[in-house]
C-alpha cells in the first residue's frame, strides 16, 4: 500500500469503529424492521415471509383502525404536550420565586416523573374506576358527567383517561426544564425592565418569554416526539379500547404485532409513524432555525 | 429632574441593620457620588431610591412625594446596571424604545428620541445590531442610552464603569459628566472608585458600614475629612496615618522625633496620643540634617515622580515627590512636613480633632 494511500486513509480507519458500532446498534435494527414492512410476516404462519412489496401500505389505506389511531395520535399528542407544558409553565414560574420550604415542595413536585409509567396507569385506572376510584364521583358532583361511570369505557370519553394520567405524569418534565432555563435569566433584566416602566404581565410577555423561547422550542419538540411514541399508558388503561377507541399508531402496532402476530403490517405502520416523525422534527428544526437566525 | 430626599432611612434583611439613619438631600440637577467599600450599603441605597428594595424605616420623597409604596415602574427613574442588564432578545434600537412603548407615544417620536440618543452617544451604526455583538464599552454607551431617551426625573448610577479596562473607563468618566452637564438631570452615581467619586461627583457621600462618614464636595472631603475613614479612603497613595504624642509647647512627636509643630486645639492635654493624618504629596524631602531623619525604604516611580516609602521607626510613610535627587534603599532623608498639613484624629474614635 502507497503512503499517500495510507495517509488518505487514516481518517476513515480511526472513524471505523465508531461508525461500525453505530451501524450495528442502530443500522441494521432499523433497517431489518423496516423490511419486515415489506414483507408478509406473520409470527405463528410458517409459510408467510414472502416479500409483498407496498400491499401492506395500500392495505393501510383502507384500514380504518389505523385512520382512528392516526388521528386519536395527534389528538393524544397535541393535547398532552399542551397541557404538560401549560402546567409545567405555571409550576415553574412558582417555583423559581422564594419561599419557605421551597427545597421540599420542588422535590415532592418532581415526583411523578420518578413513578414508572405503567405503575402511574395503573394508579389512574384506579382513580377512573367508580367503585375503588374518586374521580367519577367528583367528576358527575362538578357536573361534567351524567353519571359516576367510568370514562375509560365510553368510547367518546376514554382517551381522556390516559391523557389525564399522562398529563400528571409528564408535568415535572417540563417544571424541571423550564425552572432551569428560568434561573438562568439574569434577575437584573427584570429589574431593568420593572425601572423601565414594565408590570409584571408585560415584563413576562416581553422579557420571560422570549428568553424561554429557545428551551421551549427544544423541550416541546422532544416531548411530541417522545409522547407520540409513548403507548405504555394506553395499553394499561384501555389495552387501546373500548373497541379500538382509544388506539394511538403505537399502542396500535403494539396490538397488532403482539396479540394479532402480524409483524409485517406492525412493521408498516411503525413505518409510517417514523416517517410521520421525522418530517415533524424537521420542520421543528428549520421553524427553530429561522427563529435563531432572526435572534 | 427632581430633588430627592431621603429621612431617617434604613433597611434591615434580618441579620442587622445593612443601612441606619440615612439623611441626605439630593438636590435639582446635581450629581451625587455614593462612595464607599464593598458592603458599605451603597448599592442597597440606590436600590432604595430606585424602588428595587423596600425600606425597614424611613421615608424616601421625590420632589416632595413620598414614595417608599410607589413601584418601580412608577417612579420615573432610569437606571444604569453595572452588568448593563440589556435586553439580549433585543436590538439596541429596541433596547432603547422599550421604556418609550410602554409608555405608548407615538411611533414617530420614539424613532426620534432614540436616534437622537444614538447620536450623542455614537451607537448610531450600531442600532439594529443585538448586545452580544457589541463591545464591553459599546453595551455600557447602550445602557446609558436605555437612560437618557426616557428623559426621567433622575439616574441612578450603579458601578457602571467598572466592568470596563482602564482607559475605557477614563474616557466613560469623562463622557457622562459631559452628559449630565448637557441634560442638567439629578444623578445618583454608586461607585467604590475614589478617582470615579472625586472626578465626576458634584458632592461625594462617604458610606461605612451602613451610615454616612461625611457629605460635601471632592476637595472638601479631601482637604478636611470628617474622620479616618474618609481620610484614609481618598487619595492615592493613601494618606499617612502616624501615631504622634502631642508635647505641651504644640510639638507633635513620633518615634522620639518632631515632625511638626501645631497651635494644640482646645481641650487637648500635653502628652495625648494622636493620629497624625499626612497626604504623601504634601510631605517633603531635605537633607537629613534639617529634617527629622527617616530611612528610604522602597522608591517606586510613577512617571510624574516618584513614591518613597519611609521608614519612621517602626512606623512607615509614603510620600509623593518631583524631587529629582537621588534616592536609594537605606539612605537616610530628611522629611519635612509642612505646616498646615497634618490633619489630627483622635485615635479611639477615629474622628477629626483640627
Amino acid at each position: 500500500m502507497s503512503r499517500a494511500l495510507a495517509l488518505r486513509l487514516e481518517p476513515y480507519l480511526y472513524a471505523a469503529p465508531s461508525l461500525l458500532l453505530i451501524a450495528a446498534i442502530m443500522l441494521v435494527p432499523l433497517v431489518t424492521g423496516l423490511s419486515y414492512a415489506f414483507h408478509d410476516l406473520i409470527l405463528l404462519d410458517p409459510l408467510s415471509g414472502d416479500f409483498v412489496g407496498l400491499d401492506h401500505f395500500r392495505e393501510m389505506l383502507d384500514d380504518d383502525g389505523f385512520w382512528t389511531a392516526l388521528r386519536n395520535t395527534v389528538v393524544w399528542t397535541a393535547v398532552s404536550v399542551a397541557l404538560q407544558f401549560g402546567f409545567g409553565l405555571i409550576l415553574a414560574l412558582l417555583l423559581d420565586r422564594p419561599f419557605p420550604g421551597r427545597g421540599l415542595v420542588q422535590a415532592l413536585v418532581f415526583l411523578p416523573w420518578a413513578v414508572p409509567g405503567f405503575l402511574s396507569g395503573l394508579t389512574w385506572a384506579w382513580l377512573f374506576n367508580p367503585v375503588i376510584g374518586p374521580l367519577p364521583h367528583w367528576l358527575h358532583g362538578l357536573g361534567l358527567l351524567a353519571t359516576p361511570e367510568n370514562i375509560l369505557s365510553d368510547p367518546h370519553l376514554a382517551l381522556w383517561g390516559p391523557i389525564a394520567a399522562n398529563v400528571w405524569w409528564g408535568i415535572p418534565f417540563f417544571a424541571i426544564t423550564l425552572l432551569a432555563a428560568l434561573q438562568s435569566i439574569p434577575k437584573d433584566i427584570y429589574e431593568a425592565a420593572a425601572m423601565d416602566g414594565a408590570g409584571p404581565l408585560l415584563r413576562f410577555r416581553r422579557v420571560t418569554l422570549p428568553l424561554l423561547a429557545p428551551t421551549i422550542a427544544i423541550t416541546v419538540m422532544l416531548r411530541t416526539v417522545w409522547v407520540a411514541n409513548f403507548a405504555e399508558l394506553i395499553v394499561v388503561m384501555t389495552k387501546g379500547g373500548p373497541a379500538d377507541a382509544t388506539q394511538i399508531l403505537s399502542s396500535y402496532i403494539f396490538t397488532l404485532a403482539f396479540q394479532r402476530l402480524d409483524f409485517g403490517y406492525a412493521s408498516a405502520v411503525a413505518a409510517v409513524l417514523l416517517v410521520l416523525l421525522l418530517a415533524y422534527a424537521a420542520a421543528v428544526m428549520v421553524l427553530r432555525h429561522a427563529m435563531t437566525e432572526r435572534a | 429632574m427632581a430633588t430627592i430626599t431621603l429621612s431617617n432611612l434604613s433597611k434591615d434583611y434580618g441579620g442587622g441593620p445593612v443601612l441606619r439613619g440615612i439623611d441626605l438631600e439630593i438636590r435639582e440637577g446635581e450629581f451625587v457620588a455614593l462612595m464607599g467599600p464593598s458592603g458599605c450599603g451603597k448599592s442597597t441605597l440606590l436600590r432604595l431610591i430606585a424602588g428595587l428594595e423596600e425600606p425597614s424605616g424611613g421615608e424616601i420623597r421625590i420632589d416632595g412625594r413620598r414614595v417608599n409604596e410607589v413601584a418601580p415602574k412608577d417612579r420615573d427613574l432610569a437606571m444604569v446596571f453595572q452588568s448593563y442588564a440589556l435586553y439580549p432578545h433585543m436590538t439596541v434600537r429596541e433596547n432603547m424604545s422599550f421604556a418609550l412603548k410602554q409608555r405608548r407615544l407615538p411611533q414617530a417620536e420614539i424613532t426620534r428620541a432614540v436616534e437622537g440618543a444614538a447620536a450623542k452617544l455614537g451607537l448610531t451604526n450600531l442600532l439594529e445590531r443585538k448586545p452580544k455583538a457589541l463591545s464591553g464599552g459599546q453595551r455600557q454607551r447602550v445602557a446609558m442610552g436605555r437612560a437618557i431617551v426616557r428623559n426621567p426625573k433622575a439616574f441612578l448610577f450603579d458601578e457602571p464603569l467598572s466592568n470596563l479596562d482602564a482607559r475605557l473607563r477614563e474616557q466613560m468618566r469623562y463622557e457622562i459628566r459631559k452628559l449630565h452637564r448637557e441634560l442638567g438631570a439629578t444623578s445618583v452615581y454608586v461607585t467604590h472608585d475614589q478617582v470615579e467619586a472625586m472626578t465626576m461627583a458634584d458632592r461625594i457621600v462617604a458610606l461605612n458600614d451602613g451610615a454616612i462618614q461625611q457629605v460635601g464636595a471632592p476637595q472638601e472631603l479631601y482637604d478636611q475629612p470628617a474622620n479616618l475613614f474618609v481620610a484614609g479612603f481618598l487619595g492615592s497613595p493613601p494618606m499617612n496615618f502616624v501615631d504622634a504624642t502631642l508635647a505641651p509647647d504644640g510639638a507633635l512627636v513620633a518615634e522620639g522625633q518632631t515632625l511638626a509643630r501645631v497651635s494644640p486645639p482646645a481641650g487637648l492635654a500635653a502628652g495625648t496620643t494622636l493620629t497624625l493624618g499626612l497626604r504623601p504629596e504634601r510631605l517633603a524631602l531635605t537633607d537629613p540634617t534639617k529634617g527629622s531623619a527617616v530611612r528610604v525604604d522602597v522608591v517606586e516611580t510613577t512617571g510624574t515622580g516618584r513614591v518613597v516609602h519611609l521608614a519612621l521607626g517602626p512606623q512607615r510613610l509614603k510620600l509623593f515627590t518631583m524631587d529629582p535627587r537621588p534616592l536609594a534603599p537605606g539612605d537616610v532623608v530628611g522629611l519635612v512636613v509642612p505646616p498646615g498639613a497634618p490633619l489630627l484624629f483622635d485615635p479611639v474614635s477615629g474622628a477629626r480633632l483640627s
